[in-house]
């Protein structure tokens, strides 16, 4: 069980909160416009790489607010934790990690256990 | 063949108890494990092995035990317990596991005999066929015959759990933990250590390795160190805990056993499960023999070398005086001080290394001693009848047989690196000490002492100083001199040949789960040459202990097999619990009425009263039917309840459903944008039926939406769904438009809520409310009111969910059940009853209303349900509108609801049902069966007098009229049906508006 840091209470429990997909997916203003290959695009589709993912979580068991988080999906390493209206931090922000997707990091995957 | 007593041992009593093994009385002394009490009364035969039912005996000295598993009779049948850890109490009850009739005499044996015919990956390959042979008989018999011990019964623990945060936790209080520990005395740290034995010390009383420390005798130094670690304000211990998992962000659980060496007092909790975070991790967890495989390797009287010496030093009981000690390795000298010490002599030494690697001081104590000694030799296997009798060595050609009821083995040391693993930490191998050791570490965890491969007691403190050094505590340095050389020197062997070749011969790789070496090399042969595969196709280390003691081995056997480097091969990934661990501590207090809250309403003891029998709707208990008296069914209950509502009037207890109250300055957009109707033309004080779809277009909830203003709105939802709306709400609010300013809150538990309908409503409403109109014209269907009642407020809403004239009450529940109670007195002469939900389901399929959840399971569009009406189309936008008229939400032939009714008005349309085509169903199914849609609802309509179904079928809009057949359960005669409007009572809505 990971440790969450919300933005508004502090360090809690990965049990206290709920994960709400891929972040930065904004709804469309005009969904009537859309084609609906675009629309499809928007409900039905969201990326799911091995390394560093922008997602959502909410405080759902505490403050019920909604944030973003940056994780190594690979590592279940949180890198950063940011307010629904700050910046959306770069990729190049995370430097000792591997780049999504990615092979295997050299430690934390579980997927070996034997130094190669 | 006789134990002998340690008299110098101080962990051990001589307080003399007794216990029960298979029936028979034994004595043992306060602080013994039941396997050295057992083999203080020369038991050696504990048990009979997973598959095989072979003899077995006790193996080892500790966790890592996988032969003497035991039945604890009197706790509750407590099964598959380590005999090497539980400790023997006044009057304890033990039984052996997996024999019949008897521990000697066991029926079972016979699959020994059959053995060759379970190889690797038996079951997979047997048992095919035929059909139904599986469930009905292979299986029970295979679970009979195969297995470990019977599950516990009559039994409720009252285990607790136990949250702590630290700054160092150290696990294992042996010699390198107990001096790391010292370092943090009176530090600013927060030190939390745990041991899993009730005695610190490790190595310090499991062996006489350890001479002096600083000067002092190592029990001395023990003694002098409890005491400065007990009086730090600092240091917590944990005794007779097992760190049994290392998760993520240094997460620990660990089992305390709180009555290790009592009976379990039956009012107390019997278990602590403790949850731990800290900044830093120290494993010293130290290292775990294991074992070399030879024929016969598994009879009663094998034993690891260092549990021998625990044997002696920790419980005081030496299990043999003439044991054969076979080893590869520099470790089992200690074991040869210890006896001699006691006056005991071994039969022989078998050493597999060449002469000039063994230490001269070994081979001097040896040859001082008189003991029978055999260079670059090996055991070849060892014989008996379910013990050791016969014990022969190969020497280059020469066999020699020697006799003997005890051989010690020592493969080597490992370091235990099961929760360094776990951590995600990667190892690497180390061909000084043959084994796997820790290398980088994923968290902040360090190893010391043996764990981390360390064997050299001179160089401890330095490590320790060093590894600690970024903490800045004081260095401490100890000068350690041992009775035994400090040079740890091992040569690899991992098993030895047979000279017998028969398919009878076995030689263990795995004993818990009988794994034999051959099996090894055939699932090779077979393909399975990962490692990963390997393991589940053999079974191999998945037993309860894990191979603790074999799983190395296997893996060097698996390399030299494959021609391959140990490295390469790679271990298997080591997942927690590192023992096992009860469920009854994993579940702690949320079991029985404390699984999950129960919420209930303010007129529940009301319901009691009155006899209603409840459903569990989410975590509410609600009426599901009142008994008028004892005899009365269900079924009977509920067409009493339809029948006499539509005659006279009923009333429902429906504070369950969810309210959510939104309000602020954009409240009237936010619910356009959040439901399919429109609110904007909709005068204030109404309230509409409106739908709450998601993104994709799909049904999610339905509800009631009172309108008070453009600013403040009141919905009501479903029972179970008020959290889900309340969150999806609050998920787009937050997230898609925070510039709405819009506050929500949910007030279910503010309201009590009451659904009252009936022809004689308004007559029972007027007597209730005497100073309020109920009149169509004050009070039209779809509106409400607010008004005084005594001292607090009620609001009224005209609406109905069964049909007929009905209006909702809400009010505080302080004054809930004083007005049922006030709506019965005065709806006696009206003959008004109270009803359940399962009339309140029945009423509404009459009527043509649909459940979320029942008619709807997340595929079906508001036009699916012909409800296009409540789409607001001129709206710009809401929450799944776009997705209604994507290419597949609008086909024609998507399910859609229609009623059924039955041709012959006899037949019972049941709910899950099929619609086909065919009147029959063939006997054998060949080819699939064209499929129309299904039975969402069926019920019997006492209105109507015959059964009645709601249904999804394929283009069903355009289908009224049309005959088909519905499928019947256990039957292969279908019901004829006709599809008609699903609205069966009042589709004029003259009752609704009456």
């Amino acid at each position: 069980m990971i440790i969450i840091k919300c933005p508004y209470c502090g360090e809690r429990d990965q049990s206290e909160f709920s994960n709400g997909g891929e972040a930065h997916v904004v709804r469309p203003n005009n969904p009537e416009s859309l084609s609906d290959k675009d629309w499809g695009e928007y409900v039905f589709f969201r990326n799911n790489p091995k390394g560093i993912f922008y997602e959502r979580w909410v405080h759902s068991h505490g403050c019920k607010k909604w944030f973003n988080a940056v994780r190594n999906t690979s590592t279940d390493e949180i890198l950063k934790i940011y307010k629904l209206k700050e910046k959306r931090p770069e990729i190049t922000e995370f430097k000792n990690c591997l780049k999504s997707p990615s092979g295997e990091p050299k430690v934390g995957s579980g997927n070996f256990t034997v130094k190669k | 063949m006789t134990a002998l007593r340690n008299h110098n041992c101080n962990y051990i009593s001589n307080v003399k108890i007794n216990f029960k093994f298979d029936g028979k009385s034994y004595f043992a002394y306060e602080g013994d494990t039941i396997a050295s009490a057992l083999l203080r009364n020369n038991i050696r035969l504990v048990g009979r092995s997973f598959k095989y039912h072979r003899p077995r005996g006790i193996y080892t000295c500790g966790i890592e035990e996988p032969n003497a598993l035991v039945q604890i009779i009197s706790e509750h049948n407590e099964p598959n317990t380590r005999a090497t850890i539980k400790r023997v109490y006044d009057g304890m009850v033990i039984t052996s596991q997996n024999r019949w009739p008897s521990l000697s005499y066991d029926f079972g044996a016979i699959n020994n005999i059959l053995s060759p015919i379970f190889s690797a990956g038996f079951y997979y390959k047997t048992f095919m066929g035929p059909k139904g042979f599986w469930k009905n008989i292979y299986e029970p018999l295979i679970r009979r015959s195969a297995g470990l011990g019977k599950p516990p019964k009559n039994f409720r623990s009252k285990s607790i759990h136990q949250n702590h945060n630290t700054d160092i936790l150290i696990i294992g209080a042996g010699l390198s933990g107990l001096i790391a520990a010292r370092k943090f005395v009176n530090t600013k740290y927060k030190v939390l250590m745990i041991e899993q034995d009730s005695f610190l010390g490790g190595i310090l009383k499991n062996s006489n390795k350890v001479d002096t420390i600083n000067g002092l005798n190592s029990s001395e130094w023990l003694e002098e160190t409890e005491k400065l670690l007990s009086k730090a304000q600092n240091i917590k211990i944990l005794r007779n805990t097992l760190v049994t998992t290392y998760n993520f962000t240094n997460h620990f659980v660990a089992l305390e056993d709180k009555f290790a060496g009592k009976k379990i007092d039956l009012n107390k909790s019997e278990l602590t499960l403790h949850k731990i975070r800290t900044s830093n991790t120290i494993l010293c967890n130290g290292h775990i023999e294991r074992f070399i495989s030879f024929r016969n390797n598994d009879l009663p009287g094998v034993m690891l070398a260092s549990s021998f010496e625990k044997y002696i030093h920790r419980y005081g009981v030496v299990p043999e005086e003439r044991p054969v000690i076979f080893t590869n390795n520099s470790s089992s000298m200690s074991l040869l001080n210890s006896m001699l010490s006691l006056g005991c002599k071994p039969e022989a030494y078998v050493d597999s290394r060449k002469n000039e690697e063994i230490e001269t001081d070994i081979k001097k104590i040896l040859k001082e001693n008189n003991i029978p000694s055999y260079f670059e030799a090996e055991i070849e296997g060892c014989d008996g009848n379910k013990k050791i009798e016969k014990i022969t060595i190969r020497k280059g050609k020469i066999f020699i047989k020697i006799k003997s009821s005890m051989l010690c083995v020592s493969g080597g040391y490992n370091p235990d690196i099961h929760l360094f693993t776990q951590s995600k930490g990667l190892l690497k191998w180390d061909k000084n000490i043959a084994s796997f050791k820790p290398d980088t570490p994923f968290q902040k965890t360090l190893t010391l002492g043996s764990v981390s491969g360390n064997y050299n007691f001179n160089k401890l403190c330095d490590e320790i100083n060093e590894k600690l050094s970024f903490l800045n505590t004081a260095k401490l340095d100890f000068e350690i001199k041992l009775n035994v050389s400090n040079k740890y020197s091992i040569k690899e062997l991992w098993e030895t040949k047979s000279k017998i070749n028969s398919n009878w011969s076995k030689s263990f790789i795995d004993l818990h789960n009988d794994v034999t070496i051959k099996d090894l090399k055939q699932a090779i042969s077979e393909g399975f040459d990962r490692i990963e595969h390997l393991k589940r196709y053999t079974t191999n280390s998945m037993g309860t202990d894990q191979g603790k003691i074999s799983s190395i081995n296997s893996l060097a056997v698996v390399s030299k097999l494959l021609k391959k480097e140990i490295s390469e091969v790679g271990t298997t990934t080591y997942r927690p619990p590192y023992a096992p661990l009860s469920f009854a501590a994993i579940a702690g207090r949320s079991t029985y009425e404390f699984y999950d809250p129960q919420r209930k309403t303010s007129i529940h003891s009301w319901h009691l009263k009155n006899n209603a029998v409840f459903e569990d709707v989410g975590q509410w208990k609600r009426p599901w039917y009142f008994k008028t008296h004892d005899k009365e069914t269900m079924h009977q209950a509920v067409q009493r309840e339809s029948k006499m509502l539509r005659e006279n009037s009923g009333i429902l207890d429906g504070s369950t459903l969810g309210k959510i109250e939104i309000k602020g300055r954009d409240a009237l957009e936010f619910m356009n944008l959040m439901y399919t109707n429109a609110f904007t033309k909709m005068k204030p004080m109404t309230s509409r039926y409106a739908m709450m779809l998601g993104e994709d277009g799909m049904i999610k909830d339905d509800g009631i939406i009172c309108k008070l203003s453009d600013q403040h709105f009141i919905a009501t939802t479903t029972s179970s769904g008020a959290p889900k709306v309340l969150a999806h709400m609050e998920e787009y609010l937050q997230t898609e438009w925070p510039h709405l300013q819009v506050y929500l809150n949910s007030i279910t538990e503010q309201f009590s809520t009451f659904n009252i309908s009936g022809p004689k409503t308004r007559e029972i409403m007027r007597k209730v409310f005497p100073n309020i109109d109920f009149s169509n014209e004050a009070f039209p269907f779809m509106s409400f009111k607010n008004f005084d009642y005594k001292d607090t407020k009620i609001r009224i809403m005209r609406a109905s969910f069964t049909g007929e004239l009905g209006y909702e009450i809400y009010i505080s529940p302080k004054y809930g059940l004083e007005l049922w109670e006030e709506m019965f007195s005065c709806g006696r002469e009206f003959n008004l009853i109270p009803y359940g939900t399962e009339t309140m389901h029945l009423l509404r399929a009459e009527k043509g209303y649909i459940v979320i959840g029942q008619e709807t399971d997340g595929t079906v569009t508001p036009i699916d349900l012909n409800y296009n009406w409540m789409i607001g189309k001129n709206k710009k936008d809401f929450i799944g509108k776009r997705s209604l008229s994507r290419p597949d939400t609008s086909r024609e032939d998507r399910k859609q609801l229609v009623g059924l009714s039955p041709i012959n008005k006899t037949d019972t349309i049941e709910e899950g049902q099929h619609i086909v085509e065919l009147n029959e169903l063939p006997k054998k199914i060949k080819n699939p069966i064209k499929y129309l849609g299904h039975v969402s609802s069926g019920y019997y309509s006492p209105n109507l007098n015959h059964s009645i179904g709601l249904a999804m079928i394929r283009g069903g809009k355009n289908l009224l009229g049309k005959k088909f057949f519905v499928t019947v359960s256990g039957k292969t005669k279908n019901i004829p049906v006709e599809v008609v409007n699903p609205v069966f009572v009042d589709p004029e809505n003259k009752r609704l508006i009456s």
